[in-house]
């Protein structure tokens, strides 16, 4: 196998998880192969493995149930979010006594709050349901991202607002896939949090249907939390 | 029941006993049964025997001529063999009258 066609079969190998790539790359290099089939066989097994964790509700959950919806509702949510700023700094005025903020500024804070703990769950689960399937989750997340900036005309607001939610999202992915649950007691605030802050939305019509689109990552973390602490009760229990 | 592939598989790696690793079982069945077998479908099936306690898998210490990297190593288990010997029993008799089986029993005789 020449070095070049080599690079381009442990570039393929990437793909796979890092015992198996090991034990393929020595296979490949004992057996002798063309690196041209070498190539075949790697990328051959590396969608054969995608394709397995495919059969799982898991990866559905993550991609089509979250990603996709989720970054569609959360690129609103941010513009609506930098709108309510925009308002509050147009009315919020200096006088001789100090800074006199508008009457927006409760309303501004609670929806930044929800705008962080949205994403930060939604990107939480994504992570830790279907790890191995985060980079699909990923591009169905920035297809409509892609879109939305293309197709962005609101003279006053920067296209960027759209992508006020990516910093915490991508934050949450990033702690999905190291721990994959949190504590029950920090699961339990989160989502009490989250529901709390959407109560002054409740007496609008319609909204409803987006605010439980988003909070319900934050309740399947508390019943994720609450399975995993009932185990550990229940192993402890059979110890002791 | 096993699948044809997976009955190949099985039966490669009992026939290497000790040696049955990924590339050898690969070898002994691209030559034997005169297919070509991708590594893909090597890999994907020895994980669902193992899930099923048909095989089971370890990894070997790394060697010089793979590049100083692991083997996957492939035992069979009693399980496998009794599956193996299930298909292989099921093969033989619904193969019985027919034609090119029964050329083979003459022609052996």
């Amino acid at each position: 196998m020449t070095s070049a066609g080599w690079s381009f079969v442990a570039v393929a190998a990437q793909l796979l998880e890092s015992r198996e790539r090991e034990v393929v790359l020595g296979d490949l290099m004992e057996t002798r192969e063309s690196a041209w089939r070498g190539f075949l066989d790697v990328l051959g097994l590396a969608v054969r493995r995608q394709l397995l964790l495919w059969k799982s509700w898991r990866p559905w959950l993550a991609s089509f149930g979250l990603a996709f919806p989720g970054s569609l509702l959360l690129m609103g949510f941010s513009i609506s979010v930098s709108q309510t700023y925009q308002k509050l700094v147009s009315s919020t005025v200096f006088n001789a006594t100090g800074l006199t903020l508008g009457p927006g500024f409760t309303l501004l804070l609670c929806n930044v709050l929800l705008l962080v703990a949205w994403s930060w769950t939604g990107g939480f689960v994504i992570g830790s349901v279907s790890r191995r399937t985060v980079r699909v989750s990923a591009v169905l997340s920035f297809v409509p991202c892609v879109f939305c900036l293309a197709r962005f005309r609101v003279e006053s607001l920067s296209r960027f607002c759209l992508l006020l939610f990516m910093l915490p999202a991508i934050w949450g992915v990033h702690r999905g896939l190291q721990i994959a649950r949190i504590k029950l007691s920090s699961a339990l605030i989160l989502a009490a949090a989250i529901t709390v802050l959407t109560i002054p939305t409740w007496s609008r019509s319609g909204s409803w249907l987006p605010n439980w689109a988003l909070s319900w990552p934050a309740w399947y973390l508390v019943v994720m939390a609450w399975r995993s602490q009932a185990i550990k009760d229940g192993k402890r229990w059979r110890a002791g | 029941m096993l699948g044809e592939f997976e009955y190949l598989l099985i039966t490669a790696a009992a026939g290497l006993g000790e040696n049955a690793y990924g590339a050898a079982i690969r070898e002994e069945i691209e030559s034997t049964a005169g297919r070509k077998c991708s590594i893909g479908a090597l890999y994907t099936t020895i994980d669902r025997l193992e899930t099923k306690g048909l095989l089971k898998t370890w990894m070997s210490d790394a060697t010089p001529e793979r590049g100083g990297r692991a083997k996957r190593m492939v035992r069979v288990t009693s399980e496998g063999v009794r599956a193996a010997k299930d298909f292989y029993d099921a093969v033989i008799r619904v193969s019985r009258g027919a034609s090119w089986a029964a050329d083979r029993a003459g022609s052996s005789l």
